[in-house]
């Protein structure tokens, strides 16, 4: 068995008196897309918090391949190959298309160097303009992000973890907010993704989880309920419990 | 996108014809003096540049400047005076100086962001000011200490000084015109993007692997280093230098000068600088309540062109032309226009 993409030990988070991510254990095996569902306030997004950096743990341990990021600071978790997207969809809203990706893509370089303009870069232009057509968002290349639609700036915000070249992808609700149209274009894309990179998804919208997953977690509550295959998960009496508690959710 | 171009190109060649030849022309109109008040400008708006830097381009406010500005007046006087040093050590020294006390005050000011930042600036130009003030063994406090300028260079006879308004005119604006095209290649590098995108987004910034914290801080010191040379050429022009320099409302001006100019344009700091000046040179002999005026113009400012007087020029030179080449500029300009609101 080769090592897991991603661990997680103990890991543990508590806001006051509420515990948030509670004691949880998980791996990553690496070569599937693992969707983590579960009701409304069960932990997941604080969860996608803990691995990228941006909240700290109380306990436990995030280990990237064999390597613990536990602690580090989220450009650094970032440079080692971890990208999110956010569930409030987080652009540059004021730069081109192109150059949010740009950036990205450049991020990658240990030095940034003063002296040398942007635009003679031209192998991460190249680059940049592949990962813009293969998210179909070449038209809009030079169109501000602020002006964007909806369902564009998720793109954008996907094209943008793609240029960072990461080994994991955390999305956070992807198509949330989107209408059926972009729904089906933004699976589309994370069908086509997961063949060449590890995916974690946090998802509210079931259609969704079942038709790319191929593992799901279920949590509630800051713990893991139960993990399987999506099949498993469906049939499962403990899990249709954890979401008709809360029938809002459904 | 071309008319505009066009229109900056145009305004450009004539700003930079003015600049070349203005001790020529200027004394011909006016009175003399108003070719030190224009190297004035100059000088001032490397300090405008300086606050451009941390806020229109990186999201800094800042209200220390004046700290940086007045160390690199202070370095250059105690060259000259005090170690006796000879014209372009102490020139260095002084910017020396300016950027070592930016690399130390910045480990802890770009820290913080908001309002915090600008605290901070405040309290540490608060802190060198009272020092300042305060030993006056060292620094004359108030009273400011003067000194003699010796010459720029000597090449067989010809030995310039900044005594000379025109040779001064022309060198100060050698070294504004090397500071700006070193800010404008910066702005265009990859660091430049990487200011944008902390002052665009912080959080995505550090998602896609940048640190916030040493982007601000290279901006804090190249924005340390600009103040600095404008407190090196201030003193000089001067022949003097004063505690008064460090003080936070010093920095204050400058803002003004920046919001009203345009803030996160290249040349817009340097427009507002200007404009007011010239306000205040013509306006502060007959009505000494003339900041009355300066407080409306910043209000109007703020309120109905948020993006200055540069902004106000950008917008304009796209609308003025578009009837005339009707389909092409509209087909032209759709994008650019809507890009740029």
């Amino acid at each position: 068995m080769s090592t897991p993409v991603l661990k997680l030990k103990g890991l543990t988070r508590s806001f006051g008196g509420l515990i948030a991510v509670n004691n949880v254990d998980f791996e990553l095996p690496g070569g599937s897309l693992h969707a983590i569902i579960g009701p409304n306030g069960a932990g997941k997004t604080t969860l996608f918090n803990l691995i990228s950096g941006m909240l700290a743990s109380d306990r436990g341990a995030i280990y990237l391949y064999d390597r613990e990021i536990t602690g580090l600071a989220p450009y650094r978790i970032s440079q080692l190959g971890i990208a999110r997207t956010l569930q409030i969809k987080s652009v540059f809203d004021r730069l081109s298309v192109f150059d949010n990706v740009w950036i990205a893509a450049h991020s990658r370089a240990r030095f940034l160097n003063p002296l040398k303009p942007a635009r003679s870069y031209h192998a991460t232009a190249e680059r940049v303009d592949r990962i813009l057509s293969d998210v179909g968002l070449t038209d809009l290349r030079n169109e501000n992000a602020g002006n964007l639609s909806y369902g564009d700036v998720a793109l954008l915000e996907m094209a943008i973890a793609l240029a960072t070249d990461p080994v994991l992808l955390l999305l956070d609700e992807p198509v949330a907010g989107m209408s059926h149209v972009e729904t089906e274009r933004m699976v589309a894309k994370i069908k086509a993704l997961k063949k060449s990179v590890n995916i974690i998804l946090v998802e509210h919208d079931m259609e969704t989880v079942f038709n790319v997953a191929e593992r799901i977690t279920v949590m509630t509550n800051g713990s893991i309920l139960t993990e399987g295959v999506p099949d498993q998960i469906a049939k499962d009496v403990r899990v249709q419990e954890a979401y008709l508690g809360q029938p809002e959710e459904v | 996108m071309n008319q505009r171009n066009n229109f900056f190109l145009v305004l450009g060649i004539l700003v930079l014809a003015f600049l070349l030849s203005a001790p020529h022309i200027v004394p011909l109109f006016l009175n003399t003096f108003w070719v030190n008040i224009l190297t004035e400008i100059l000088i001032w708006s490397l300090l405008a540049a300086s606050i451009n830097l941390l806020f229109g381009y990186t999201g800094l406010l800042s209200f220390g400047q004046a700290l940086f500005f007045g160390m690199g007046a202070y370095g250059v006087a105690f060259g000259l005076s005090v170690f006796g040093m000879s014209f372009w050590p102490a020139f260095l020294l002084g910017i020396v100086t300016a950027t070592v006390t930016a690399a130390i005050t910045g480990i802890f000011a770009v820290r913080l962001t908001l309002s915090y930042f600008t605290i901070i600036t405040v309290v540490f130009s608060l802190i060198f000011y009272l020092f300042a003030v305060g030993r006056k063994d060292i620094t004359n406090g108030d009273d400011g200490m003067a000194f003699q300028i010796p010459p720029v260079f000597k090449i067989g006879n010809w030995q310039p000084t900044l005594l000379d308004i025109t040779f001064q005119y022309y060198f100060v604006l050698t070294i504004v015109a090397a500071l700006y095209l070193l800010l404008w290649t910066v702005m265009r590098s990859p660091l430049g993007y990487a200011f944008i995108a902390v002052r665009e987004n912080d959080k995505r910034a550090s998602l896609i692997g940048i640190s916030p914290y040493r982007v601000r801080y290279y901006s804090f010191l190249l924005a340390g280093m600009l103040a600095g040379v404008a407190g090196v050429l201030f003193a000089l022009f001067s022949r003097y230098t004063t505690a008064q320099y460090m003080f936070w409302t010093v920095s204050g001006e400058g803002v003004v000068w920046v919001v009203v100019g345009g803030t996160g344009t290249l040349f817009g700091p340097a427009l507002g600088t200007a404009l007011l000046i010239i306000l205040r040179e013509e306006l502060s002999v007959h009505w000494e309540h003339f900041l009355i005026l300066v407080g409306i113009i910043v209000i109007i400012t703020v309120t109905f062109a948020p993006s200055g007087l540069m902004g106000m020029l950008d917008r304009w030179s796209t609308r003025r032309r578009a009837p005339k080449q009707p389909t092409e500029a509209r087909l032209g300009s759709t994008t650019s226009r809507t890009a740029r609101s």
